[in-house]
């Protein structure tokens, strides 16, 4: 019933836009300092609103940003890919981007951010290209497969970025630059999160486009959109949000795989529809993690990626545990583009259930 | 090619692979050690003596665990450090300092600590394990995933707890509490061994049955494996192996992978006791070289894991992709 | 052996409903029935691969579970459709561990000797040093069979063995399994999909359908336009060829 409802109308939308709305204003008056609503419009003390306007609005939005960027990524990704588990944290999106970072920080260590962040997009862009189009080229079968191998992909490119690290003495420095957290957030530090937005708009635009290359190449011919570009478009959208992320942030995980999964649960798998709830769901998300991360240990801060880390890699698995248990059945996995899925119906199953024709690798 | 002139060839690589590990323990210890200066020289090998132990008995643990496993799994792609066993360990360890308390005299002796460790890894270990064997069927690909999962879970857990033990010195405590390759763990040596050979021998009869184990459950139950039993047993044996390897040497995790494969290839058997042996000797061989590279031409600066984590990354995507079948 | 009152449920869904039926000792049975019949299932807990949720199956006058599992295995022999074995394992290996029930991994001369007379009956002595993963389906299955008959016991269960290979090697391994029978009086139970092989190979068919038995009996009996109709679902024509009743179907 409650899916029926959510699935027909906007009314997720709304309820997830005042949830949003609502535990901003909240996040905006937690903090080491208390500041309270008289005090800030009194207007006598000036540094409690410094901290607000320096600190906690930049950090606000800097969340915001974070949260529906990665998970908008992740949708995009799993949109083009056809696959439930590909994201930027399995598919090599957010090492490649530490990578160029690495790189720029080794060769040329007096170029500041810009160049950081310049070589942050271009190996996030060239590290995920090369991730799809290796695992199309091999057509591997197995939609377990796929996290899998892009998780070892980006376990060898960590190990490379590791090498350089440890050779220019820098793992230090990184291992605090890397970590995702918002502790760091001023104002004059972090608008470069911004760029999510425009992003954000254009894969909105691209929406329809990228539900069709998902549905494969002679799909997408048949209906005229070039498949070549629109892929290549869409995942450099996503490499570019994360990277950006990643840049100003540091490193989180999950966000992209989890939050899209949640929400096609109930909203179901055509892009339009999902992708504002998604990315809603997304802010709410991080900005929830967030909160836990900041009161835990109060007045320190736990890292935030430590915080999705845990929550993120628990739902994942109850996820991965949901699949195994329902296969074919599941309420939504798969949706209205099921044909396209079932490549690997013979999988190996495990005797007793054969009679159960319970697919595990739909 | 018949049975007994393979096992020939197959005992005569083993010998030279033993000669090998001599030759390359020989250099280890005394390349750049200063033989004329008496004084420094003892002060070298008391240095390097026990990291050489430590990497010898992971060694031991690390090839017997995999290989070990793999047959428990029926697969040649999963090693236990993949699946996290190394992370689980390490989180244990911290959640037992996290609630004892960093002062406890328990983590003061570091015997007691590591007994204290294997206790709850084996009990620990073992129930997750299982459970996940259980839960997915043996599915392989769905063990892997859940399991590399699993191992960033528990190691997010673990730097959480550390970050609440102590806000201000994350690196620094960070670095005490977990074994690496240059922070060797060297006051367990002998327990491990103990505990290694104590392993062995409880063991006796489930080890015994792996090449029977390997040909997969339907089979093994044909002819009269009471399987149930015996894959809890072993993989009671393999986080054991597991946590003895973390201990010591901290976590490498591909090494087993890359060593049990290439036992398989080399010696072309199912026997277990030599694919055991071969792949312990060359975990050896590669450890010991990467770590003499490491000293000498990287002066420290890299760790042999992280050779490790590149080479057995590149060979796990292969034997993943283009070894239909492997999993 | 005595089955009585066999269930078995995975979740909501029983999948085999009070089976009973009493396996004719030194003859060729067939289950047969259309998918998620529970014929598998059946034959999955017959040879105490599957566990079952209720029932008894009394085997040699004791129940199953009461067996030492080694012991069982001098007895019956399982054979299921998938064996990825993921060793390098010759075909001379795999059919020793055959023996494994009798001697553990050390191989007496009475099992190398059972082993050659296993590897000689399924003509398989050119293949011996061979690894398994070279061979073609049908000669892997083969070695397989050359394995259960190096097990050397009364009851021999072959779950699909025809599955995935071609008209020629599956009538071979039919006419091996009826030869297991005949020649070393073997009590053989089959799960076939293929009616024709079942009509013609054996003695005994077991026909199941929902989860039950629909219909046991000599094959004569069982083979007929009204049942198969009846448990299929589709039209059938029998016809009498060499004395054994065929069916076609459409």
């Amino acid at each position: 019933m409650i899916k029926q409802i959510c699935r027909k109308s906007w009314f997720s939308t709304f309820i997830l836009a005042i949830l949003l709305i609502l535990l901003s204003c909240v996040s905006l008056f937690v903090g080491v300092m208390d500041i309270d609503i008289p005090t800030l419009l009194s207007g006598r003390e000036g540094m409690e609103l410094k901290i607000f306007i320096l600190g906690r609005i930049p950090r606000l939005l800097a969340i915001l940003c974070t949260g529906v960027g990665m998970s908008v990524a992740g949708l995009i990704m799993q949109q083009l890919c056809m696959n439930k588990f590909v994201s930027p944290t399995t598919g090599a999106t957010i090492q490649s981007a530490q990578l160029g970072i690495v790189l720029s920080m080794v060769f040329l260590p007096t170029m500041g951010l810009g160049m950081r962040t310049i070589f942050a997009f271009i190996f996030a862009i060239i590290g995920t290209l090369l991730f799809v189009f290796f695992v199309q080229r091999i057509q591997v079968k197995d939609t377990v497969l796929v996290p899998l191998v892009g998780i070892m992909f980006g376990n060898i490119i960590g190990g490379v970025t590791n090498f350089l690290a440890y050779q220019a003495e820098v793992t230090q420095q990184l291992s605090t630059y890397f970590s995702g957290s918002f502790a760091l957030i001023l104002k004059g530090n972090y608008e470069l999160v911004y760029l999510v937005a425009p992003l954000v708009i254009l894969a909105f635009i691209y929406a329809n486009h990228f539900n069709i290359v998902g549905m494969g190449q002679d799909f997408s011919r048949n209906l005229g959109v070039n498949y070549n570009v629109i892929l290549i478009l869409g995942l450099s959208i996503s490499a570019v949000i994360t990277a950006s992320v990643i840049v100003i942030v540091g490193q989180i995980s999950y966000i992209g795989l989890i939050v899209p999964n949640l929400v096609t649960l109930f909203k179901g798998d055509k892009i339009r529809g999902t992708l504002i709830d998604t990315a809603l769901f997304g802010a709410l998300f991080v900005l929830l993690c967030d909160m836990i991360a900041r009161s835990v240990i109060k007045p320190y801060e736990i890292p935030m990626e430590l915080v999705v880390g845990i929550i993120g890699s628990i739902i994942f698995i109850i996820m991965l545990f949901y699949k195994l248990k329902h296969g074919k059945k599941a309420i939504r996995w798969g949706g209205h583009h099921r044909k396209h899925l079932h490549g690997a119906h013979h999988g190996r199953h495990h005797h007793h259930r054969r009679n159960k024709e319970v697919g595990i690798c739909e | 090619m018949n049975r007994a002139k393979m096992h020939r060839r197959n005992v005569t690589r083993l010998a030279l692979l033993a000669v090998m590990v001599l030759v390359a323990v020989v250099f280890y210890l005394l390349v750049n050690s200063h033989p004329e200066k008496p004084k420094l020289f003892q002060y070298i090998l008391s240095l390097r003596l026990p990291t050489l132990l430590c990497m010898i008995i992971a060694c031991i643990s690390i090839g017997a665990a995999t290989l070990i496993f793999q047959s428990i799994v029926n697969n040649r792609i999963v090693t236990p450090a993949l699946l996290g066993m190394n992370s689980i360990y390490s989180f244990l360890h911290t959640a037992a300092v996290f609630v004892l308390g960093t002062g406890s005299t328990l983590f003061l002796n570091a015997n007691l600590a590591f007994a204290v460790d294997l206790l709850t890894m084996g009990v620990v270990g073992t129930l997750i394990y299982w459970y996940l064997f259980k839960k997915t069927g043996h599915n392989v690909l769905y063990i892997m995933l859940i399991g590399t999962v699993l191992s960033s879970l528990f190691g997010s857990v673990q730097s959480a707890m550390i970050r609440v033990m102590d806000p201000n010195e994350y690196d620094a405590l960070l670095g005490s509490l977990v074994a690496d390759f240059n922070n060797i763990n060297g006051e367990i040596i002998l327990f491990a061994t103990i505990m290694l050979l104590v392993l062995a021998f409880v063991l006796r009869r489930e080890l015994g049955l792996l090449d029977v184990i390997t040909m997969g459950r339907n089979q093994a139950i044909n002819l009269g494996v009471d399987y149930d039993n015996v894959i809890r047993k072993l993989l009671f044996g393999v986080v054991l192996c597991m946590a003895v390897a973390t201990a010591t040497i901290g976590p490498v995790s591909f090494l087993g992978l890359i060593v049990a494969n290439m036992s398989r290839q080399i010696f072309k058997t199912y026997k277990h006791s030599h694919l055991m042996v071969g792949a312990s000797l060359m975990g050896m061989l590669a450890l010991i070289g990467g770590q003499m590279i490491s000293q000498h031409l990287f002066h420290f600066t890299v760790p042999v894991s992280t050779f490790v984590t590149i080479a057995g990354g590149i060979y796990f995507l292969y034997l993943l992709l283009f070894k239909k079948g492997a999993y | 052996m005595n089955v009585v009152d066999l269930i078995k449920s995975y979740g909501s869904k029983t999948v085999v409903k009070e089976v009973s039926f009493t396996v004719p000792k030194g003859k060729v049975l067939s289950l047969i029935g259309p998918n998620g019949a529970g014929k598998s299932t059946v034959m999955g807990m017959i040879s105490r691969l599957i566990a079952r949720d209720a029932g008894v199956i009394d085997f040699e006058g004791q129940d199953l579970t009461k067996w030492k599992s080694k012991e069982l295995a001098k007895h019956l022999a399982i054979l299921t459709q998938h064996n990825n074995v993921q060793m390098k394992l010759t075909v001379r290996e795999l059919v020793a561990f055959g023996r494994f029930p009798y001697s553990g991994s050390r191989l007496t001369p009475e099992d190398n000797e059972m082993v050659d007379k296993a590897i000689a009956y399924m003509e398989l002595q050119e293949y011996q040093d061979q690894y398994i993963d070279e061979l073609s389906g049908g000669q892997r299955q083969r070695a397989y069979i050359a394995m259960v008959i190096a097990q050397d016991t009364e009851y021999v269960l072959l779950d699909e063995p025809t599955n995935n290979l071609d008209i020629y090697h599956a009538t071979n391994l039919m006419r091996i399994a009826r030869r297991l029978c005949d020649e070393l009086g073997k009590t053989v139970i089959l799960v076939l999909h293929e009616i024709n092989y079942a009509a013609f190979y054996s003695d005994y068919i077991c026909a199941f359908k929902n989860g039950r038995i629909a219909k046991f009996g000599p094959v004569e009996e069982v083979i007929t336009k009204e049942t198969l109709s009846e448990i299929y679902k589709v039209d059938f024509e029998i016809m009498n060829i060499g004395g054994k009743p065929l069916t076609i179907y459409y």
